[in-house]
């Protein structure tokens, strides 16, 4: 058996950074959708991540090209193929960078600094980034953006245990996750209130238990599988990728924030300041290595099955 | 009728002496520590008396529905008119995608180009009315190369001749539906 080794770390932190970011975002106009004044707080802090982080996970994506810093003209190429996912994610991604700098400087009242060009600039940027048809196309390629990050590999058929439907739906879920996480560290440094966010949380505790759910079958279903994907299965459970695994993702990252989560539900624990931001971390963690862990765990297909006999 | 270029192995003349590996890397410059072409071992599943160790030569197939062609972003994976699966190194942004693409792991990235690299069936060569390196230099004759749509090339004769006696032949994964164009015989 073969492990792929053309994508590096370099691309799990892009699939990642693209997914907090994107998650946050959706999460955001989620509660704007349902009470914008009780959940300012949490869209603001949402705002100052969303697009950055998805445009530094695209700058990790640049690095790793190997000839996208001596011909940055050829980025212009990405958009050409409608056959690879790369052109459908670079033109997904462009839209939803674009639209969740709207939607920042709509929330964060960053409209104020474009008076140089008159009093129509603003408006206009604050009547775009406000409106009801941005947040819908927020919500979109937002999920599309995090949706994205995992058909990239889903539809590799040469790597079995990235080529599976599970796939997009789990990283939707983690980017929701982690993205959550990321609005909520940001909201207790920089925007904090006493508006409560019980709701974000109880959907941030369900998201977690229904990833450890979607995970566990995940591997339960790759252990029937196709040899490479046992394969890729077992280098998680038991193999060179065992430790990161099972102590980071699933304990640290999936399991104490469950737990944590959980308490606070039954309202045994009120989380807030450093405890919160450090079992929000812990989720982001969780979140990396889900897709380090992935992307290193892929394995080509056997080329010699027909074997001599 | 176009051309449409292949190459078979006669696998049990294989004799693992890596002259194909020496001489393809000979002919491209490619990093020290990365070949177009390979030779895989493997041993017979039964494990008995007769167990065997064969030897595979295996390269890019130049598949007629190429992954590497369908992911590039930039199409500079294309698919030639003669059969060839090309890489335009001037278009080829070095995202990697096709190397994870393909099933058959040919392809490798060339860290001082920036580019994905495999093997081109030696197209200078070729053009030049000659054979691909390593079908040159392969003491065993394993390799034999041609255009399978001229019922004269020496790839036609072999594999009529292979459908006569009723030699094993297959090709690589083709559950996978890519239609590789490289051709195994086991005599």
């Amino acid at each position: 058996m073969v492990f792929q080794e053309a994508f590096e770390w370099y691309i799990a932190v892009y699939l990642f950074l693209a997914g907090v970011g994107a998650g946050a975002i959706v999460a955001a106009v989620l509660a704007d959708m349902y009470d914008r004044e009780k959940y300012l707080s949490f869209i603001k802090a949402a705002s100052v991540i969303g697009m950055p982080l998805v445009s530094i996970g695209i700058f990790f994506l640049y690095i790793d090209l190997g000839q996208g810093m001596w011909k940055p003209w050829l980025l212009l190429l990405l958009f050409v193929n409608p056959t690879s996912a790369i052109s459908w994610g670079t033109g997904i991604l462009t839209l939803f960078t674009i639209f969740s700098m709207l939607y920042a400087v709509y929330n964060l009242g960053l409209s104020r600094y474009f008076r140089f060009a008159g009093g129509w600039l603003p408006r206009l940027l604050d009547g775009m980034g406000g409106s009801g048809w941005m947040r819908w196309m927020l919500v979109i390629t937002g999920i599309c953006t995090a949706g994205y990050t995992a058909v990239l590999l889903g539809v590799l058929r040469a790597i079995p245990f990235w080529h599976q439907t599970a796939l997009p739906i789990l990283f939707i879920i983690s980017a929701t996750s982690t993205g959550i996480s990321g609005a909520m560290i940001v909201r207790e440094l920089a925007f904090r209130t006493e508006d409560s966010m019980h709701k974000i949380e109880t959907t941030h505790f369900y998201l977690i238990v229904l990833e450890i759910l979607l995970l566990a079958g995940m591997f339960f279903i790759a252990m029937q599988g196709v040899p490479e994907m046992q394969f890729s299965a077992k280098s998680l459970l038991n193999g060179r990728f065992a430790i990161e695994f099972w102590v980071v993702l699933v304990f640290l990252g999936l399991l104490v924030p469950a737990v944590v989560f959980a308490l606070g539900e039954s309202g045994r624990l009120h989380l807030k300041g450093g405890k919160l931001i450090f079992f929000e971390a812990l989720v982001l963690l969780g979140g990396y290595f889900l897709r380090f862990l992935i992307v290193h765990a892929g394995v080509y297909t056997q080329k010699f099955t027909d074997y001599i006999q | 009728m176009k051309k449409k270029y292949a190459m078979a192995y006669i696998v049990d003349r294989c004799v693992d002496c890596k002259a194909c590996m020496v001489a393809c890397k000979a002919e491209w410059e490619v990093p020290e520590d990365k070949f177009r072409t390979h030779i895989d071992t493997g041993v017979s599943p039964d494990y008995t008396d007769t167990m065997r160790m064969h030897f595979l030569p295996h390269q890019c197939n130049h598949c007629d529905d190429a992954p590497c062609v369908t992911v590039c972003p930039t199409k500079a994976s294309y698919k030639r008119e003669d059969g060839i699966v090309s890489v335009n190194q001037k278009i080829c942004v070095g995202c990697k995608y096709c190397i994870v693409s393909c099933p058959y792991d040919a392809r490798f990235f060339n860290h001082e180009l920036g580019v994905a690299e495999k093997c081109t069936f030696c197209l200078p060569r070729i053009a030049e009315g000659l054979a691909p390196a390593c079908v040159t230099t392969c003491p065993g004759n394993v390799r034999v190369f041609g255009d399978i749509n001229d019922p004269n090339s020496e790839i036609s004769a072999l594999l009529r001749d292979a459908a006569t006696n009723h030699y094993k032949v297959w090709k690589l994964r083709q559950d996978l539906g890519t239609r590789p164009n490289i051709y195994y015989i086991q005599k």
